[in-house]
């Protein structure tokens, strides 16, 4: 990548004035997409930063009231609750899917034969609506429903999944699980089929197991990889808005209300638009640190 | 990619017992497929058998027409064809906004280019969950509530579609457009004749990848949507079963059939689909 680069600025600084006039096509192609990422996705998010610092329910103008809108966040047990919410949601959703994606793609590269049928399986739960996923879920947590149904057969009395805070919460995060660790599992699995078999020869020299091949081979060379997933998913889970706002929607008592669909309360529910845009903005902050790993990631030239 | 020998994937060899192998990841397939094969299973039976103990896998008696009674409840025949609309739409305008714009900052030279593709990528931070409510004021001011376009345009630039079109056309040969351009041929045109055609598989990739996004649009659409002539299938399904009464076959019924056109795209085109999951964690 950076032998074209070099080449191409190369050729702009001997360039003709034609050369330039060519280049001057670059700005046309890329103009459809500045100009909708400039007006759906920066002018928003500008519109918000001044928007929290205002009062505005809609209908009647915006008023200027400083800071106000950020302190009384701090003070709103509701969404102080929603930020614990949401934190013990990425970190009971996240840890289980990198154990259980990698587990997967190891599993299925390991395989002698069938690996990629049984990835395709496994993969089907990643291309459901987060509507269908709620459908199921709710069908098979019901009461009278498959999951208590089994668990009757082991002796085990019916638990009430979506309607205690606990077992709700629980809930959630298996059903994150469920859609994330395949998604994963694709990228982790990538990963190792790239891995070059001499790093093994090598070690077989060094005398390794399956065991030690695995926490001194595989996992050192992964370790971009792991990282990347590491980040999108906290992303994604920080993110995570459908399932449960059509699961329970965020309740028992708050008890699964997630800090996006706290913000879709407040501006859509409640019409706090400048308390809305505060949230936005603090949560555009936490994902700003992940996504800025993600980016630097995904630039870095010599991957 | 070179030919350096792998260690995974190719003909691997027994190092963990294969039995234990097998095992588990028969386990994980019944943990992934169970939950869709028994709601498809229990769209059949009747709402006498549907929560029978013991488990009855195999519907029996086998009762198709909560199919036709659900589809007759609401107006889901409309609500599946504006998701269609919905979900086409805003998957050809990325194919060619993304691949237009990945031409561009991958084969010109030009001042900002840089900035611009970093833009472009530092918009990955700007999910919908986080810009909401913003977005929604910016649509309002345009009056494009309850309107295809309020729903669409939105989503016709996808930073991640720029990202993989560009990665896909730098490694195209810069020799081949300059050959083109020789010829005497029109910039639009080298894209759209040379270029395009080069990036095929890049842009199947990247069809899936936005239509499954499009199809499965939830939260949008429920805010920017009131009128029910727009009303797309996933909006349409989860007022379904907010609505108390609704028996859960036909609920089940009408989310298989939701669930079917993505499922039967996924099986016939999984390898594009791994592919752009695959490149959006590396680099391709």
């Amino acid at each position: 990548m950076e032998a074209i680069e070099n080449t191409n600025r190369r050729k702009t600084r001997s360039g003709s004035g034609l050369t330039r006039r060519i280049n001057r096509w670059g700005y046309f192609f890329v103009l459809p997409t500045i100009v909708i990422l400039l007006v759906f996705r920066f002018l928003p998010m500008l519109s918000a930063a001044y928007l929290s610092i205002t009062k505005y329910d809609l209908f009647t103008a915006p008023k200027l009231i400083g800071l106000g809108n950020y302190v009384a966040l701090f003070q709103d047990q509701v969404f102080l609750q929603s930020v614990r919410v949401s934190a013990i949601y990425v970190v009971g959703s996240v840890v289980p899917v990198w154990i259980v994606s990698l587990l997967l793609a190891m599993l299925t590269v390991k395989a002698v034969r069938f690996g990629n049928a049984f990835r395709t399986v496994i993969f089907i739960p990643v291309v459901l609506a987060p509507v269908v996923v709620a459908v199921l879920w709710r069908f098979l947590y019901f009461e009278a429903g498959m999951v208590n149904t089994m668990l009757g057969y082991v002796g085990i009395p019916s638990v009430p999944w979506l309607t205690t805070p606990t077992t709700a919460m629980i809930s959630i995060i298996l059903i994150g699980i469920w859609r994330a660790a395949p998604y994963f599992m694709v990228i982790f699995t990538a990963g190792l089929q790239a891995i070059p078999i001499e790093y093994y020869e090598a070690g077989r020299i060094d005398g390794t197991n399956p065991w030690t091949e695995f926490w001194h081979i595989t996992l050192p060379i992964l370790k971009p990889i792991i990282l990347l997933v590491v980040v999108i998913s906290v992303i994604t889970a920080l993110k995570v808005f459908a399932v449960p706002q059509l699961m329970t929607d965020g309740g028992p008592a708050g008890a699964t209300e997630v800090v996006p669909l706290h913000i879709y309360k407040t501006g859509f529910e409640f019409f706090k638009m400048g308390q809305a845009s505060a949230m936005s903005i603090l949560l555009f902050v936490v994902m700003m640190i992940f996504s800025i790993a993600q980016v630097r990631i995904l630039s870095e030239p010599n991957r | 990619m070179t030919t350096a020998r792998l260690y995974f994937g190719r003909r691997a060899r027994a190092s963990l017992p294969q039995l234990l192998i097998y095992l588990l990841l028969i386990v994980a397939a019944l943990w992934a497929i169970i939950p869709v094969v028994w709601m498809i299973l229990s769209s059949f039976k009747t709402m006498n058998t549907i929560f029978r103990v013991p488990l009855q896998w195999i519907p029996k008696p086998f009762y198709w027409k909560s199919y036709p009674e659900a589809w007759a409840q609401r107006n889901f025949a409309h609500y599946f064809l504006n998701s269609a609309i919905i979900a086409v739409t805003i998957t050809v305008g990325n194919l060619f906004v993304c691949a237009m714009a990945g031409y561009g900052l991958a084969k010109y030279r030009f001042r900002g280019r840089n900035f611009l593709f970093l833009a472009v990528l530092s918009t990955l931070m700007l999910p919908l969950e986080v810009t909401m409510v913003p977005l929604f004021l910016v649509v309002k001011v345009l009056h494009w509530q309850n309107t295809f376009a309020g729903i669409i345009v939105p989503f016709l630039a996808d930073p991640f579609g720029v990202f993989l079109m560009r990665q896909y056309i730098l490694d195209l040969p810069d020799d081949l457009i300059e050959a083109a351009r020789i010829d005497g041929m029109h910039e639009f045109g080298i894209f759209s004749k040379i270029v395009l055609p080069l990036v095929k598989p890049a842009l199947t990739a990247l069809a899936i990848f936005i239509f499954r996004e499009a199809w499965n649009l939830y939260i949008w659409p429920l805010i920017i949507i009131t009128s029910e002539s727009l009303r797309p299938l996933t909006v349409g399904i989860a007022l379904f079963m907010s609505n108390y009464g609704t028996d859960w076959n036909q609920l089940l019924a009408i989310a298989t059939i939701a669930m079917l056109p993505m499922v039967v795209i996924f099986l016939m085109l999984q390898r594009y689909f791994v592919r752009g999951i695959v490149l959006s964690g590396m680099k391709g």
